[in-house]
């Protein structure tokens, strides 16, 4: 049962540390995104993992092998880590048809030409690509080539699979499509997933946990709703939910353990912590999530309506208070002038206090203003 | 009605700058490049003063199928001159390929897809042949390998110093001009391939390692067909180049009467047989088209493929291990050698009295700074950095270069500006096919066709003169520039111009403001190509040039074929040196240069 764990893998480019020090344990079946902008290390990773890249530092290991040990020299190729890697740009080669792509693989194991041929139309069947089986790369469009992709990928059955920003490249209805089929396969073929994206919403759908990073340092690994109900730092919170959270300024005038004293917008408000107040430098930022502030008449908060963005099913009011832009989202569709006053109210438990200058979590819990 | 209509069409169509510049273009063009091969084809069919004249026994002009008869039917005389020099072409052409090829992709292979050292160092110095003429190697292997043996007897530096004498088929003949073509431009599959292997995307070959298929596999599968539509145009552009190259043919040949075609061409029109001479040149100009067609057969074809660039920055390089340091040791010395040991040898042999001894009370400065009286005791000229002639060749060449340089770099810029912005349409396409011609013109063929013209009746005043040299060359040379200038406009998107057409920027401002400005280093390197071509080029003036020593590079070859190698030597290092100079100018003050390594 392929169990991934990597133990203080550190890999620098030069004197550029492109990852620091990364201690993950990757379940068996589980599908993990790695998640970050770009340049924060999450490919570099995918491809230490994969061993197209070798770590500076550091020790991986596939199902209890040992695949990479930099104290030891250990560096098992790629092609005896028993993986398959699903490429960003597809690299499917433009001098085979369809069909000798996905066999390319089978061939190099030696599979009989019968088996062969058995396995690749059960992959073109499983991917809706029959039809294009003696066609050529550069003749398909980005979604076939994708799926060519996949099914080349697939055909060894490989127990891990890889995945760089594989539905970057498709148009924004086509990755719809495809993040569903991905899911799908997914539990389909009982293998572990590892993705690596920048599309947050995409790591919230797809995986069982994500993995998100910063300059080559990990901020969280924890399942999709932690991460956004939960974030660890202001950078987590930030990166991940649309519309972004909210970020206002605040002071800790008094209180310890579960209650404290905020002033924030020139009043004072009570915070009620789920757990006790971590330690802190008094400056705080307070993060409110856009569906924990609510538009309401006679809301504590007073601001002007900056502009309103319907998009049908729910519309994303941004709101001036004080200096400080805040961003609603309100089910159904509303319209407000602009400049028109507009009061909000904060609402639910899950609102999440931040070290302003460190930027970590100090308490998640209510807040009454 | 209708003519209004028509008048308002045209003024639409002529308001576009593009346009108006693809209609000079192409009527330029064609009276150019197109009348001078219809005169050189009706030239095919006629009877010339001289020679042909008095054994024909016909009128001047007259119509003849003569030179046909007596060059294509199995003959004494038409083997000796047409069938022979035709497959030595072929067998010159095809070799020079091979081996190029080899050693180019070679190197290019270890330079992109290994961890050599001493990469940018290796890449560097490998392409500095293929800036030298060709014929400056053709002339270092007849330095090094002549002996008392074979050819003019005169006594080389081997034979000289360790007294060893190679066979003649090793000194001059075919196998040199292979080896010396060869060597020429496998800078340029260098590049080609260097280029090919360094932007394919890495993951098509990770992917399939992941496959598991291994390193001979991946090689054999992957990237060898991937990258063989390229290997194969490099084989045909060598080939082509081989094919038409004359000068290295007229060194390594004439000593033992070996001819290839392009040489056999200027020998017939210097022995009055122009016709045939014509003859041969149409028969170089049609396996060009044809070479060109086939190239174009080979890249187009439906595996081809528009590459989607991917993360290939991150090549992992195979390990070369022990091989490494040998491997890298022996490219430093393999380039360094052809690189810097032709200088050395030019020096050495223009410095020595007697020809063929080394010893340091045989050497002069004669040939350098030699006075005409000092010249007169020993019966020569005077030195060349004191000869009034040279000088004056000197500065001719330097001028042409570089009017050349202005006109076709010019020109190259605004055809890739006009042809870009009318993609698609007729017009567009006859242009940039018509600048490409020139190219699959060999330059003898090429100086054998405006020959044709200045001797023909209506253009005797265009004979020996400055102005047709400058013509010939800004022709010949235009292909390259209109390449570059297509293939960088390619890279602007059309919004950049439009963004400032809104607001009403004039044409002209916007070219000198916002297109060339952006395109700065390929159109410095468009006009840089050029007058380094011209510093070198030979084959298209030699027949073109009032008298021999009209041109530096004519010069030495009249001294060279007189017998005064010293002072060919001299000259050559003398325009190596010069191209040199230009090349690193340019480099340093733009930062564009003739030797973009891909290495490093």
């Amino acid at each position: 049962m392929p169990h991934i764990s990597l133990e203080h893998i550190t890999k620098r480019f030069g004197k550029f540390v492109a990852v620091d020090d990364l201690n993950l344990e990757i379940d068996d079946r589980g599908f993990i995104t790695l998640l970050g902008p770009s340049g924060c290390g999450k490919t570099t990773t995918l491809r230490m993992i994969a061993g197209l890249e070798t770590p500076t530092e550091g020790r991986i290991t596939i199902d209890g092998d040992v695949v990479f040990d930099a104290a030891k020299g250990i560096n098992i190729p790629p092609a005896r880590r028993d993986i398959g890697f699903l490429f960003q740009n597809y690299a499917l080669w433009p001098h085979m048809t369809v069909y000798q792509n996905i066999a390319f693989g089978l061939e190099n194991l030696k599979w009989s030409k019968a088996d062969t041929r058995k396995r690749v139309d059960e992959l073109l069947a499983l991917l809706k690509i029959e039809e294009f089986e003696k066609r050529y790369p550069s003749e398909l469009s980005g979604g076939q080539q994708q799926r060519v992709a996949i099914a080349r990928t697939l055909a060894p059955s490989p127990k891990v699979l890889f995945m760089d920003e594989p539905l970057s490249n498709l148009d924004a209805k086509l990755r719809q499509e495809m993040r569903t089929e991905l899911k799908r396969l997914h539990s389909d073929t009982n293998s572990t997933f590892v993705y690596v994206t920048h599309d947050q919403l995409e790591a919230m759908t797809l995986s069982t946990r994500v993995c998100l990073m910063s300059g080559g340092v990990l901020q969280q690994y924890d399942p999709p709703l932690t991460v956004y109900n939960q974030p660890a730092n202001r950078f987590v919170a930030e990166f991940v939910g649309n519309p972004t959270m909210n970020f206002i300024p605040a002071d800790h005038v008094s209180g310890e353990g579960g209650e404290a004293v905020l002033r924030l917008f020139g009043r004072e408000a009570r915070f009620t912590a789920r757990e006790p107040l971590a330690p802190h430098g008094g400056k705080l930022t307070v993060g409110i999530r856009p569906e924990f502030l609510p538009i309401a008449e006679g809301g504590a908060i007073q601001g002007v309506a900056y502009s309103t963005l319907p998009s049908g099913m729910e519309t994303t009011v941004k709101v001036l208070a004080d200096g400080v832009m805040l961003t609603s989202v309100v089910f159904g569709s509303v319209d407000y002038a602009v400049d028109e006053p507009v009061r909000m109210d904060v609402r639910g438990d899950g609102i999440v206090l931040f070290d302003a200058e460190s930027g970590k979590r100090v308490a998640i819990g209510t807040l009454a203003l | 009605m209708g003519e209004k209509k028509l008048a308002h069409r045209c003024k639409a169509f002529f308001s576009k700058p593009s346009n108006v510049l693809l209609v000079i273009f192409l009527a330029v063009l064609f009276v150019l490049s197109v009348l001078p091969l219809i005169t050189m084809v009706t030239n095919m069919f006629t009877v010339h003063i001289g020679t042909e004249k008095k054994i024909l026994r016909l009128q001047e002009g007259a119509f003849t199928w003569n030179h046909f008869e007596r060059l294509f039917p199995i003959s004494d005389w038409s083997v000796v001159n047409f069938w022979k020099p035709l497959g030595n072409s072929f067998v010159v052409a095809i070799g020079a390929g091979v081996l190029g090829i080899l050693i180019g992709g070679t190197v290019a292979w270890f330079i992109t897809r290994s961890n050599l050292r001493f990469k940018k160092f290796i890449s560097a110095v490998f392409v500095f042949p293929y800036m030298m003429p060709a014929w400056t190697l053709a002339l270092f292997w007849i330095n090094v390998f002549k002996n008392s043996q074979v050819g003019g007897g005169n006594v080389g530096i081997l034979e000289s110093m360790f007294g060893i004498c190679m066979p003649e088929w090793f000194v001059y003949g075919l196998f040199p001009m292979v080896i010396v073509i060869a060597l020429h431009y496998s800078p340029f599959a260098y590049l080609l391939i260097g280029g090919i292997l360094k932007n394919m995307d890495a993951t098509l070959e990770e992917s399939a390692t992941i496959l598991k298929a291994g390193r001979m596999k991946i090689i054999r599968r992957i990237t060898m067909p991937i990258v063989m539509p390229a290997i194969l145009s490099t084989f045909l552009l060598i080939f082509s180049s081989g094919f038409s190259s004359y000068t290295v043919p007229v060194f390594l040949g004439s000593a033992v009467k070996t001819f290839t075609l392009s040489t056999k061409m200027r020998a017939l029109i210097n022995a009055g047989y122009q016709g045939q001479g014509y003859i041969i040149a149409f028969v170089s100009i049609a396996l060009g088209c044809f070479i060109l067609g086939l190239n174009q057969w080979f890249t187009g074809k439906r595996k081809s493929f528009t590459t989607v660039t991917g993360k290939s920055g991150q090549v992992s390089l195979v390990d070369l291990k022990k091989a490494n340091l040998p491997i890298s040791l022996f490219l430093c010395v393999y380039v360094l050698f052809f690189a810097i040991a032709p200088l050395i040898s030019f020096a050495l042999e223009s410095v020595i009295r007697q020809p063929g001894n080394y010893s340091l009370s045989n050497m002069t400065l004669h040939f350098w700074i030699g006075t005409e009286a000092s010249a007169y005791e020993t019966g020569m000229i005077s030195g060349i950095l004191l000869n009034p002639t040279m000088w004056k060749a000197l500065g001719r060449q330097v001028l042409l270069a570089l009017i050349v340089a202005v006109i076709v770099g010019t020109s190259g810029m605004l055809i890739g500006y006009a042809c870009v912005r009318r993609r698609g349409s007729r017009l567009s396409r006859w242009v940039e096919s018509m600048a490409f011609f020139p190219y699959l013109m060999p330059a003898m063929a090429f100086g054998t066709i405006y020959l044709a013209v200045a001797t023909s009746q209506h253009f005797k005043f265009l004979y020996g003169t400055f102005g047709m040299l400058i013509l010939v060359a800004s022709i010949k040379f235009l292909p390259f520039a209109s390449r570059s200038g297509i293939n960088s406009m390619l890279q602007i998107s059309p919004e950049i111009e439009e963004a400032a057409m809104v607001v009403g920027v004039p044409w002209w401002k916007r070219m000198v403001r916002i297109m060339f400005p952006i395109q700065k280093s390929s159109i410095l390197s468009g006009y840089l190509l050029p007058v380094i071509s011209v510093m070198r080029e030979v084959a298209l003036f030699t027949l073109l040039v009032p008298y021999a020593r009209y041109l530096l590079t004519t010069m030495l070859f009249s001294f060279n074929e007189t017998g005064y190698s010293q002072y060919g030597s001299a000259v050559t290092l003398l325009i190596v040196l010069i191209i040199i100079l230009i090349n690193t100018l340019t480099n340093k003050l733009t930062g564009a240069s003739f030797d973009k390594g891909i290495g490093g």
